[in-house]
C-alpha cells in the first residue's frame, strides 16, 4: 500500500513559494487532511476516556482521570468474559472454516469444464455479499423458523418430528453462525484466490501432464501450493481479528434465547455504551480490544516468518 | 488445456463431482431468496397451510400492494435513496479531489500528508469516541450523520491515486501549456477520462450507503429519519405491521398472523430486488475495484 504513495522523485521542493504557487492542488488535498484530522484522529485520541471518569458536561479535558479501574472492573464482571468466550470461540471458528473456505471455492470453480457455466456460477456466487446484513439475518430467521421452509422441508421428509428450534436453541448458534457466514462471503471471498490462480505459469501444468500427473494431483501440486503465500497473508491479516466478534450477526441474529452463545464484546461494548451510557467504560472494552488485535498480528506476523518465510512486514 | 483429447476416467469423476458441488451452491446463493419471492406472491392464507416450494398456488400481488400502502416504508425508501444519492455524489467527488493533488508527485508537503492518511488504515478511534464527536458536532439524530461521516475513505482514495497515476502526464503538461490551472485539468480532462474507476468506487460507496442499518439505528432516534435496512429489522422483529392493519383487505384481516409473515417475505423482497437487479450490469465493476486494492495491499 506504502507504494501507492511513495515519492518517486523529489522535484520542486517544499517550501512556501511552492505552496503557493500550487495553491488550489493544495486546496484539493486539504479539506480531506481537515476530515481526517477530525474523523480519525479525534476519536482515536479520545480513547483517553477509558482511562477517565468521563461525563459529558467535563468533556475530553475536565474529567477526572482513574487510571485502570475501568479495566478492573471489566475483568471482574461475568458478563465480560461471557462475551469475550462466545467472541473467541465464534472468531476460531470463522478462521478454521469460514476463511479457508473460498479458497476450496475457488479450487472447484477452477475446475469447472464449461467455461460459460464457470462464468455463470462466478458470477452469482458473490451477489449475497452486496445484500445487507439486516435483509440476509431477516431471511434466514424466517427460513429457519419453526414453521419456516426450512422445518417444513425437514418434517416432510421425516428427518425430525418436531421443528428444529433454531434460533431459541443456543448450541445451534455458532454452527448457524458458520452457514450464514460462508453464505454470505464464500463467492466474494474467492475472487482474489481465482486472479491467483489465473495467474499460474501455464507451462506447469502442461509439464505436470507430460510427466503423467492427473487432474488432482496437478490440483495438490501446482495449483494449491502457489496459492499458500497469499492464504498466508490473508490469515495473517485474519489473526487479529480473533478478539473482535461480528456484530452484525449478534445484535441481528442473537436473542435473549440464544444470548449466552451469541453475546460478543462489540455489543457488550455496545450495550455498556450507547444503551447505558457508560462511554469510558465501553470505550476502556474497545480499546483493550484493539491493543490486543495488535499484538496478536505481530506475533502471527513473527510466526509465520519462522515458519513458512511468508511475513506481512 | 482444452484441447479435444480423451478424458480420463480420474477427469470425468472431477468433472461430476465439481458440476454437482457448483449446482448444489448456486441453488443455496438462491433459493432462498427465491421461496420467498414465490411466498410472497401467494395468497397469505393458503401459503401458510405449507407445502409451497416452486411456483405460487394462488397467484396475488395484494402483499405487495400493501407494502407500498405502509407510510414507514415509502418514507424510508425515500431517506434511503436520498442517502444514497447525494452520499455517493459528494463521498465520490471530495474522495476524487484528494486523490488527485496527492496522485500529483509535485505536491509540497505529499509525504506528511501520506503519513496522516496511512495511519487511518491500521488505526481507529472506535464507535464511543466517534458518536461523542458527532454529538458534539450536532450530527447525532440529522440525515448528515450518513453523509459527513463518509467524505471521504481512504481506500478509495487509494483505488484513485493508482489510476490517475496511470494517465500520461503529457495530457495535463500540454493543457498547462495552453493556461489551464489545475482545477480545470481536473473537472475536464481528468474525470471524464477516469469514468472506469469512478463507476467502480462509485458503487462501492452507494453499496454502502443502501446497506447500512447501523448508524439509524444507533445515531438517529427520530424513526423518520431511518434507512430501509434498519426499519426492516424493526418491522420484523415487533409486530408494528399489526398497528398498520386498516391498510388491509378484507380477506387479509381474516387471519392477521399468516398475512403478517407473506407481508415480511414482500417487504425483504423489495428491498433485496433493487440490487439483485441492477447486479448483473455492475458486477464486473465491483471486481475490478477488489483486484486493484487487492494488488495494492
Amino acid at each position: 500500500m506504502k507504494d501507492a504513495f511513495r515519492r518517486r522523485k523529489r522535484r520542486g521542493g517544499s517550501g512556501l513559494g511552492t505552496f503557493r504557487s500550487q495553491l488550489t492542488l493544495q486546496l484539493m488535498v486539504l479539506p480531506c487532511m481537515a476530515f481526517l484530522l477530525i474523523f480519525a484522529y479525534v476519536p482515536i485520541a479520545g480513547n483517553v476516556i477509558a482511562f477517565q471518569d468521563f461525563n459529558l458536561s467535563g468533556g475530553f479535558f475536565g474529567s477526572r482521570f482513574i487510571g485502570l479501574a475501568h479495566f478492573r472492573e471489566m475483568f471482574s464482571d461475568p458478563s465480560f468474559y461471557m462475551a469475550m468466550r462466545n467472541t473467541v470461540i465464534l472468531s476460531l471458528l470463522n478462521m478454521l472454516i469460514v476463511f479457508p473456505a473460498p479458497l476450496l471455492f475457488a479450487l472447484i470453480v477452477n475446475e469447472i469444464p464449461i467455461l460459460r457455466f464457470k462464468k455463470i456460477v462466478q458470477t452469482s456466487s458473490y451477489l449475497p455479499n452486496f445484500i445487507s446484513f439486516a435483509m440476509v439475518a431477516s431471511m434466514w430467521i424466517f427460513l429457519l423458523d419453526p414453521k419456516g421452509m426450512v422445518n417444513q422441508s425437514l418434517m416432510l421428509l421425516h428427518l425430525t418430528k418436531h421443528p428444529i428450534e433454531f434460533w431459541t436453541e443456543p448450541g445451534l448458534f455458532r454452527p448457524l453462525s458458520v452457514v450464514i457466514g460462508i453464505w454470505k462471503g464464500v463467492g466474494w471471498g474467492a475472487i482474489i484466490y481465482l486472479a491467483a490462480i489465473s495467474g499460474i505459469n501455464p507451462d506447469l501444468y502442461e509439464a505436470a501432464k507430460m510427466d503423467g500427473a492427473g487432474r488432482i494431483k496437478r490440483i495438490f501440486y501446482i495449483t494449491l501450493p502457489n496459492l499458500i503465500p497469499l492464504f498466508s497473508i490473508l490469515f495473517i491479516l485474519n489473526v487479529g481479528t480473533l478478539f473482535s466478534g461480528n456484530l452484525d450477526q449478534s445484535v441481528l441474529l442473537g436473542n435473549s434465547f440464544n444470548k449466552e452463545t451469541s453475546y460478543v464484546i462489540e455489543y457488550y461494548s455496545l450495550q455498556m455504551g450507547l444503551e447505558l451510557t457508560r462511554y469510558s467504560y465501553a470505550t476502556a472494552v474497545s480499546f483493550f480490544q484493539s491493543v490486543m488485535a495488535i499484538v496478536l498480528v505481530l506475533i502471527a506476523n513473527w510466526f509465520s516468518g519462522k515458519v513458512s518465510g511468508n511475513r506481512l512486514f | 488445456m482444452h484441447a479435444r483429447i480423451r478424458l480420463t476416467a480420474e477427469d470425468k469423476a472431477v468433472n461430476v463431482f465439481v458440476i454437482v458441488v457448483t449446482v448444489l451452491a448456486l441453488l443455496a446463493t438462491f433459493y432462498p431468496i427465491y421461496y420467498l419471492l414465490v411466498y410472497s406472491l401467494n395468497d397469505p392464507i393458503d401459503a401458510a397451510s405449507g407445502g409451497l416450494y416452486w411456483f405460487p398456488r394462488k397467484f396475488t400481488l395484494e402483499n405487495y400492494e400493501y407494502v407500498f400502502k405502509n407510510d414507514h416504508l415509502l418514507g424510508s425508501f425515500l431517506i434511503t435513496a436520498a442517502r444514497t444519492a447525494l452520499g455517493t455524489l459528494t463521498g465520490v467527488l471530495f474522495t476524487a479531489l484528494g486523490a488527485y493533488a496527492l496522485s500529483k508527485d509535485r505536491l509540497a508537503l505529499r509525504k506528511v500528508y501520506s503519513i496522516v492518511g496511512l495511519v487511518t488504515m491500521y488505526f481507529s478511534g472506535g464507535l464511543i469516541p466517534s458518536y461523542l464527536l458527532y454529538q458534539r458536532l450536532h450530527l447525532l439524530d440529522t440525515f448528515w450523520v450518513y453523509i459527513v461521516p463518509a467524505l471521504f475513505s481512504i481506500y478509495n482514495a487509494l483505488l484513485f491515486m493508482a489510476f490517475f497515476r496511470q494517465l500520461p502526464s503529457e495530457l495535463e503538461e500540454s493543457a498547462k501549456v495552453d493556461g489551464a490551472g489545475d482545477f480545470y485539468i481536473f473537472a475536464r480532462l481528468v474525470l471524464p477520462l477516469s469514468k472506469p474507476v469512478l463507476a467502480t468506487v462509485s458503487l462501492f460507496v452507494a453499496v454502502n450507503h443502501w446497506n447500512d442499518w447501523f448508524s439509524s439505528a444507533y445515531f438517529v432516534s427520530n424513526q423518520n429519519l431511518w434507512t430501509l435496512p434498519t426499519i426492516i429489522v424493526r418491522m420484523l422483529s415487533d409486530n408494528s405491521i399489526m398497528d398498520n392493519m386498516k391498510n388491509m383487505s378484507p380477506g387479509m384481516r381474516m387471519d392477521p398472523l399468516s398475512t403478517l409473515l407473506a407481508i415480511k417475505y414482500a417487504t425483504l423482497i423489495v428491498t433485496i430486488l433493487p440490487i439483485a437487479a441492477v447486479y448483473p450490469f455492475i458486477q464486473k465493476y465491483f471486481v475490478q475495484g477488489m483486484m486493484v486494492g487487492a494488488i495494492k495491499a
